[in-house]
């Protein structure tokens, strides 16, 4: 009875995760939709202290015996104290840092390091435990899992429809971990999808009038900029048998640049205006600056305030808490600099973003984005990725960029209405230099809970109880094929791409390449390297790329097959693609006598 | 003991149980006497300090109250207390909200009149000023609301917890 009742929309997100569900159930007729509501999770607040919040700070701490008293990690379903997930273990991180995981979704996603391989806290020193970016993900994921079971011992998690939300530009690799950890976690199956189309149908989950709010023909852009990560999506609304339809038609690269940076930025600036009075600050000071600055920002870039500067006090770390106190401001005019001038700098639609890396935002490891400037990063996304979408319904201006007619902001940082506003400022008049008309913005709803709230609401859709957007895969996705030439000592063989995922390929389709046939040594690893891209979009199934500009292709972890049978035989194979029901990429070798393998990502290895 | 019912008593229990009522197999020797049953383990002692003491550790570890009750200020400049004060203040407001839910005895403007509730229990109204010998008054003019913790939710104690420590040393390894 209780099966597949629920459904369950996780924003398993960098910094924070939120939950939101909806009895399926719940509805007196076919044509209403049940009502989405959040989810508070409970959690250790402090040491012995269970509290239901909104949000899971995607933080995870490995204590040892010294950091808690005995039993004080108890959780209502038991305890584990090898681990703590949430407030707490962000608090005690601040004070014992090479203990602390966090940003783990940002590693996911990061092709350079064995992503399975157990590298985080990555600056702990020798003899500190450690765990991998999947088994961190792992741990969020358990969690929530553990606490719905708690509040609804009726209807087990692992019966209900759940959907976990990524960043829409996770490859197919990071999207398969994603839902390996979810497997380690005691998940059954999940639907992922992607953070700025769930930033949507909470849109739409919030005005179910939307069909009276846009027309064939608008684009909606949507702009999310979460603690970690900025995301840009297009959403085309199409027509099709008189229907309104909507249709993801453009993703953006990857770029880890979000509110963190935002607030660190400003508490620098004020790092720096007291080292110049002498004053310095230790570690845990400056992480109470650092939210310190959050607030001084949202205060200041909000609403109508007037306010010249907002005061900041950092209490004296000993016992002599008045006369260690260190008081300072933000100023208003550091804050625009910083913030406005620094992360959303009016630009024009042919600025492309820098190419070196900034050291001022780097930490090791991480690719972070190596122009903070968001607008261009957003002039990049709409010249180059989504100038070249197939579709014709994209409404373009005379030079070819991408023109939306709408723009949805999701994220914590966009609560500030200065940023939002500049935001729409830059793009506007990027629109009227070539006399397009100005974009408007969508109202959305909680900035911080609109991702998990529109999983849900997808959750719904799926089952046909509300608008669904189409999309398919975001990017192309090619196979390596070296081409037969004699070998020349010292090259390597040129090669050609076999595109094996089309842009935009559905779910639940399949493409095979018959023409293409490979001998496969039964009982021995075959691998083929494995390239994605996100701008080029026309290319279709079984389509062979002699060759590509040097960013047009990006190279992803190997796929390899291990084909069981019996060893010394050659078996001739060729390639199928299928992506599944929710959204997975899956490539298969396939003999003439049915017998099928499935390719694996190989993330053990580094790639390039 | 009658000897003729302990008698008959031992002969029906004997043909109708098969065995002696305890107390007359105790009383001749065929029994040895079961130990009493031991003493019910102690209640873990709770002083009424632990509560007390716990409250004045959580406002220290969120807002660090005691740090600035026991710091002798008056060196420094009204400014300084100020500036530190008002973080701290912000701090124990939303911790004594989230343990200690306060709300007023009367719910009144101060300094008109108010009902004394008679309802509201002993202690909750105190009269001061002109007040008449005889019954309490059913009201006057209302100089303070008064405090009253609707509820507190103080987290359990770990058993091993020692509430002394209101607040641990810091030592941080360079």
């Amino acid at each position: 009875m209780a099966e597949n009742r629920y459904v369950i929309g996780i924003d398993l997100g960098t910094t924070n995760c939120a939950v939101a569900w909806a009895d399926a159930t719940d509805a007196p007729d076919a044509l209403t939709l049940p009502r989405v509501e959040s989810f508070a999770i409970p959690q250790l607040v402090n040491p012995g202290e269970v509290r239901d919040e909104p949000l899971l700070p995607s933080s995870l701490y490995l204590p040892d015996g010294k950091d808690f008293p005995e039993g004080t990690l108890q959780l209502p379903w038991g305890g584990d104290p090898s681990h703590v997930v949430g407030v707490l273990a962000q608090k005690r991180g601040v004070e014992r840092s090479n203990r602390l995981v966090s940003s783990a979704k940002s590693w996911l996603s990061h092709s350079s390091v064995d992503r399975t391989s157990a590298l985080l806290p990555i600056n702990a020193p020798e003899g500190t435990p450690k765990v991998s970016p999947v088994e961190a993900s792992r741990r969020y994921l358990e969690h929530i899992r553990k606490a719905w079971d708690q509040a609804h011992p009726d209807a087990p998690f692992e019966q209900q429809q759940v959907l976990v939300t990524v960043p829409a530009s996770f490859d197919a690799v990071a999207r398969e971990l994603t839902q390996r950890a979810a497997a380690e976690a005691g998940y059954g199956p999940v639907t992922l999808l992607e953070e700025p189309q769930a930033a949507f149908y909470a849109w739409l989950e919030k005005h179910p009038d939307w069909r009276e709010r846009v027309k064939v023909g608008d684009l909606i852009l949507v702009v999310d900029i979460g603690g970690g990560t900025t995301d840009f999506t297009l959403i085309a609304v199409t027509e099709k048998g008189g229907e309104l339809q909507l249709e993801r038609v453009a993703v953006g690269d990857h770029i880890l640049l979000g509110g963190d940076n935002v607030d660190l930025a400003l508490a620098r600036v004020v790092e720096q205006q007291l080292a110049a009075k002498n004053t310095k600050l230790d570690m845990m000071q400056f992480h109470a600056l650092w939210q310190q600055a959050r607030v001084g920002k949202e205060k200041l870039l909000d609403e109508e305030s007037t306010a010249e500067e907002h005061p900041v006090t950092i209490l004296g770390r000993g016992t002599g808490l008045v006369g260690g106190t260190i008081k300072s401001q933000l100023k208003r005019e550091d804050v625009l600099r910083t913030v406005l001038d620094g992360f959303v700098p009016q630009v024009s639609s042919h600025d492309m973003p820098a190419r070196q890396r900034r050291a001022a935002l780097q930490e090791i490891g991480l690719p972070y984005a190596s122009d903070a400037a968001i607008t261009r990063q957003l002039a990049r996304f709409l010249r180059q990725q989504a100038a070249q979408v197939e579709h014709g319904s994209v409404r373009r201006t005379g030079s070819g960029m991408a023109a939306p007619t709408h723009v949805l902001f999701n994220g914590g940082v966009l609560r500030a209405r200065m940023i939002r506003e500049r935001l729409m400022d830059v793009l506007n008049s990027w629109l009227a230099e070539e006399q397009m008309s100005a974009a408007e913005p969508l109202l959305g709803e909680d900035l911080m809970q609109a991702v998990s709230r529109g999983a849900a609401y997808y959750g719904l859709a799926r089952r046909g109880r509300g608008v669904r957007i189409r999309g398919g895969v975001p990017r192309t996705y090619y196979v390596g094929i070296e081409t037969a030439m004699p070998a020349i000592p010292g090259m390597a063989p040129p090669m050609k791409a076999l595109t094996v995922v089309p842009f935009g390929m559905e779910e639940g389709t399949s493409h095979v390449f018959p023409d293409r046939e490979f001998g496969l040594w039964v009982g021995e690893p075959a691998e083929f390297r494995f390239f994605t891209s996100s701008s080029r979009k026309n290319d279709d199934a079984g389509m062979y790329l002699e060759e590509w500009k040097p960013d047009e292709l990006d190279e992803l972890a190997p796929i390899e097959v291990n084909l069981s049978g019996d060893t010394g035989e050659v078996v001739r194979v060729t390639l199928e693609s299928h992506v599944n029901e929710t959204g997975v990429l899956e490539l298969y070798c396939v003999a003439k006598d049915g017998r099928r393998w499935k390719l694996e990502f190989n993330v053990r290895e580094r790639v390039g | 003991m009658n000897r003729i019912s302990l008698a008959f008593r031992s002969f029906f229990a004997i043909l109708f149980g098969g065995a002696l009522p305890e107390d007359i197999a105790k009383a001749f020797g065929f029994a040895k006497p079961t130990p009493p049953p031991p003493p019910p383990p102690p209640a873990p002692v709770i002083k009424t300090s632990d509560g007390a003491l716990q409250i004045l550790g959580i406002l220290q570890r969120d807002a660090r109250l005691v740090d600035f009750l026991m710091e002798d200020i008056s060196a420094y400049s009204d400014d300084q207390v100020g500036a530190a004060v008002r973080s701290l203040h912000e701090q124990c407001r939303a911790t004594l909200d989230r343990y200690v839910k306060l709300t007023p005895v009367i719910d009144g403007v101060e300094g008109t009149y108010a009902k004394a509730d008679a309802s509201a229990g002993k202690n909750a109204v105190k009269f001061v000023g002109n007040v008449p010998s005889g019954p309490p008054p059913k009201g006057g003019t209302l100089r303070h609301r008064g405090w009253k913790a609707q509820r507190v939710e103080l987290p359990a104690l770990a058993a091993k917890q020692d509430v002394n420590i209101v607040a641990p040393a810091e030592i941080e390894i360079e």
